[in-house]
């Protein structure tokens, strides 16, 4: 699958797992380095990370005397900033480090989800650990957590040596921040040390499917978690990731969320067993909204003067389009990909509640039908199912002859009922440890040119069976003639058009 | 001259010849015959015996070919440690076998012996592989006809006005592959035959190729267009029994007297590879068989499966799903439960 390297979207966590670590396993450090030279090499020994970035910092000025607004939000910040760490159990070396905010005199936190999911998934070999800007460090409780919008809940084993530092407070609901405006984000970049990064609020995301903020600033990993304040110093969003193809664009978890996860989680009991039913659960939730917002918006047409293609609304989608150039003396073809930027971290190698979408339109008129089929058959047969890893079953596949449903041309003027042949092939993936969820992809492919055809694949990550079938014929619905189509003598369309 | 045979060479004296001994070498071709006048008749390697054998695993005398009550032949193993193998059966020293009169194949020690009677049945002439004009014109054809299918293939793979070196590897390919597969079997017939039998390969070659690409040409468009996918999944097993049966006929062209050990070792081959490629699929795709739209896709014209409509394949998804929910829950068992040997 040729994707436009210039435009994926990569959305890099920013978890840091230790420096060591990131270098080896995201894209994103080459660069990082490249701006950063010195920071590589005199990383000082995790533990004494925070001791070390307390020591650099000035023993607590008053704020009267603070002129820079970064200053101020950062000392006003300072005690309730925290590094959240995993630790392996057994040897007590952290396996992944991240950020994090008291959010009342409770001591209560608020993280991301990524940063705790290694003890989320396997509570019984790692542990939780906060550490102090001042260098306190003390024992951690998952209280509760939402996978989707990457969030989670936390409270110290013992209260005391976090209490009365009060809170990081929530910027009220109606309270609408402009575009443009100065917010300052907070967190531990990389273990190296406490640090502000300041940068533009730019609204939310667009075409995101889940709510996300656009934060015109630098988020690095470890920031995972942090807070993100206005210039009063109340939470705007939480870091949790950033694009590493561009400059300064990096997102934040909105207020609401953080706010519904309080209201229902400060009560609960902590978690000690694997969260797989709870992440399932809420999953479940995540994949019935996606799946009913999908199938509500109708399809769009890609404008093929023979077929009508199913093409997603790009509301929270986004399309790119490739075609071969024009001078191409075989097999000649346009495509488009469409994909949602919002996909849902579970563990590190698992993203899923996501849809993708793409089609192929081949025209092989300069090579004639025998070439042409040759070319297309192997296009339709070399797509990948998937095959058994840690978390998902090898791809069971159904494949028929459909014809596709038959469809009533536009306008009121003669109708055409006409069928168009399918080659369908419908795969199902199940989740190991997330029961009831699937992975499915549909392949289709037009059986009626002798040197055109269409052909299409979506593929929905983490849905149920009832979804899976409504996603599955809700996408075969959308391949039709095109009612618009001019008399074709070549395609059989036409005959069975003007039947 | 010993009384009782004389060699071949010598004036043949044909009425009165009772028996024939043949005397193969080691390769398997025949080195002398003896004919026989008058029984009984001594073996070993001492010089006083009728046919001396020269070989060390022979005793001095090692057997008697003599006649029993009724007339009948038969062998005496005389005081050897080796003994003596009548057919496939082996007989110790002292041991008194009755021969069947229409002949037997006899292992002295590492010598093996035929020995020829007056009411063998002899096997019909066999014709040579002759390079008679008759004999090469199938081949040629067949030859032809595969040139021909694979240069469809490769005007296939091109792109109309393609460069003409894009042919090259083609035309040169198939001859160089094609000659060298042959070249390595008349090898092996020169090792076994001494026999450099380029031809006799080639005229097995040709055809069975030419079957095994057509039946890929027929089948698997053909299984496309009438939807079977179960006749496109036997395309493969087929072929690799054209495949099998090509094999064992060059076997048979380089070893014709071991047709049971070569068919024995094909058949185990064919078995072997069939159950570690089944295995292997099995282990990436939790079935036997690769999923079916790999086929090709019909031609619009020849397209006469039946289709079904959407929702009837939708329907198709539960089923599915409970495979994969019980093959989840095998996934579960088979998997150490969480956190094992970390609790504290």
């Amino acid at each position: 699958m040729l994707v436009p390297l210039v435009s994926t979207l990569i959305v890099q966590s920013l978890i840091a797992r230790s420096l060591i670590a990131m270098v080896a396993c995201t894209l994103a450090l080459p660069a990082l380095a490249a701006s950063t030279p010195a920071v590589a090499p005199t990383l000082p020994a995790a533990p004494a990370a925070a001791a070390a970035a307390s020591a650099a910092q000035p023993a607590s000025a008053p704020e009267a005397t603070l002129t820079g607004a970064g200053q101020r939000i950062y000392e006003r910040t300072r005690p309730r900033l925290l590094q959240v760490r995993t630790l392996l159990k057994t040897q007590d070396s952290q396996s992944s480090v991240g950020s994090g905010f008291l959010i009342d005199e409770d001591a209560h936190l608020i993280t991301n989800y990524h940063v705790v999911s290694q003890y989320a998934l396997q509570p019984t070999r790692h542990r939780l650990v906060y550490a102090t800007v001042d260098g306190k460090q003390g024992a951690l409780q998952l209280l509760a957590f939402d996978v989707v919008h990457d969030l989670a809940l936390l409270k110290p084993v013992d209260a005391t040596p976090l209490a009365g530092r009060g809170a990081v407070e929530l910027r009220p609901q109606n309270d609408a921040l402009p575009r443009g405006a100065r917010i300052f984000s907070l967190g531990n970049p990389l273990d190296v040390g406490f640090a502000v990064a300041e940068g533009n609020y730019n609204g939310p995301v667009e075409r995101s499917f889940l709510p996300t903020l656009f934060f015109g600033g630098s988020l690095s990993g470890g920031m995972s978690g942090g807070p993100a304040l206005d210039e009063q110093g109340r939470l705007v969003g939480v870091n949790v990731a950033a694009r590493r193809d561009g400059e300064q664009v990096s997102f934040l978890v909105p207020a609401d969320p953080v706010r519904a996860l309080i209201a229902r989680g400060r009560g609960n009991a902590p978690i000690t067993e694997p969260a797989w039913p709870e992440i399932t659960r809420q999953l479940m939730q995540h994949e019935a909204n996606l799946t009913e917002r999908f199938i509500a918006q109708p399809w769009r047409n890609a404008g093929h003067p023979i077929y009508t293609i199913p093409v997603p609304q790009e509301t929270w989608m986004r399309c790119w389009g490739q075609g071969t150039p024009q001078a191409t003396r075989g097999l000649q073809f346009e495509r488009s990909d469409c994909e949602m930027d919002s996909r849902i971290f579970v563990s590190g190698p698992l993203l899923t509640g996501y849809i993708t979408v793409r089609h192929e339109a081949y025209d092989g008129s300069r090579i004639g039908a025998l070439r042409f089929m040759e070319r297309y058959s192997s296009s339709f047969g070399n797509e990948f199912v998937g095959q058994d890893d840690r978390f998902r079953t090898a791809g069971q596949c159904v494949e028929r002859s459909v014809s596709a449903a038959a469809r009533v041309g536009n306008g009121s003027k003669a109708a055409r009922t006409t069928t168009l042949p399918l080659k369908a092939v419908i795969c199902l993936r199940a989740y190991k440890k997330l029961e009831g969820l699937l992975d499915m992809m549909v392949l289709v492919a037009t059986l009626d040119g002798k040197t055109t055809g269409v052909q299409g694949r979506m593929d929905a990550h983490g849905i149920s069976l009832a979804s899976a079938q409504r996603l599955a014929q809700h996408y075969l619905d959308g391949f039709a003639w095109n009612p618009a189509q001019n008399t074709n003598p070549t395609s059989p369309s036409a005959k069975t058009a003007s039947r | 001259m010993e009384p009782g045979a004389e060699h071949e060479s010598d004036q043949p004296q044909r009425q009165d010849r009772l028996a024939l001994i043949e005397v193969f070498e080691r390769d398997g071709r025949m080195g002398r015959s003896a004919s026989v006048r008058r029984w009984p008749l001594t073996l070993g390697r001492a010089l006083d015996n009728d046919v001396v054998l020269d070989d060390p695993h022979i005793a001095a005398h090692h057997a008697t070919l003599q006649l029993g009550g009724g007339g009948r032949l038969q062998l005496q193993v005389g005081d050897s440690i080796n003994g003596v193998s009548v057919g496939q059966v082996h007989h110790k020293a002292g041991a008194q076998v009755p021969l069947p009169p229409e002949g037997a194949t006899l292992q002295l020690g590492g010598v093996k012996l035929r020995l020829r009677l007056p009411q063998e049945r002899l096997a019909p002439e066999r014709a040579l592989p002759a390079l008679a004009r008759a004999h090469l014109v199938g081949p040629l054809i067949a030859g032809l006809a595969l040139v021909l299918l694979a240069l469809l293939d490769h005007w296939l793979s091109l792109d109309p006005g393609a460069d003409a070196a894009a042919w090259l590897p083609m035309v040169v390919g198939l001859p160089v592959v094609l000659t060298g597969w042959c070249v390595l079997w008349a090898l092996a017939s020169k090792l076994f035959q001494h026999r450099f039998d380029f031809l006799g390969h080639l005229r097995i070659a040709l055809p069975w190729l030419l079957a095994i690409e057509l039946l890929d040409l027929v089948l698997t468009p053909l299984a496309a267009s009438l939807g079977w996918p179960w006749l496109w999944r036997l395309v493969a097993p087929l072929q690799l029994l054209l495949a099998v049966l090509m094999l064992r006929q060059h076997l048979m062209q380089v070893l014709p007297q071991s047709g049971r050990v070569v068919t024995t070792f094909l058949v185990a081959a064919a078995l072997a590879g069939t159950a570690i490629s089944l295995a292997m699929t099995q282990r990436a795709t939790d079935r036997y068989s690769r999923p079916a739209y790999m086929s090709t896709l019909p031609l619009p014209a020849l397209n006469l499966s039946r289709p079904v409509s959407a929702p009837q394949l939708v329907q198709e998804l539960a089923p599915l799903a409970e495979q994969l929910a019980a093959r989840v829950k095998k996934a579960r068992e088979d998997e150490p439960p969480e956190g094992e040997g970390s609790r504290d």
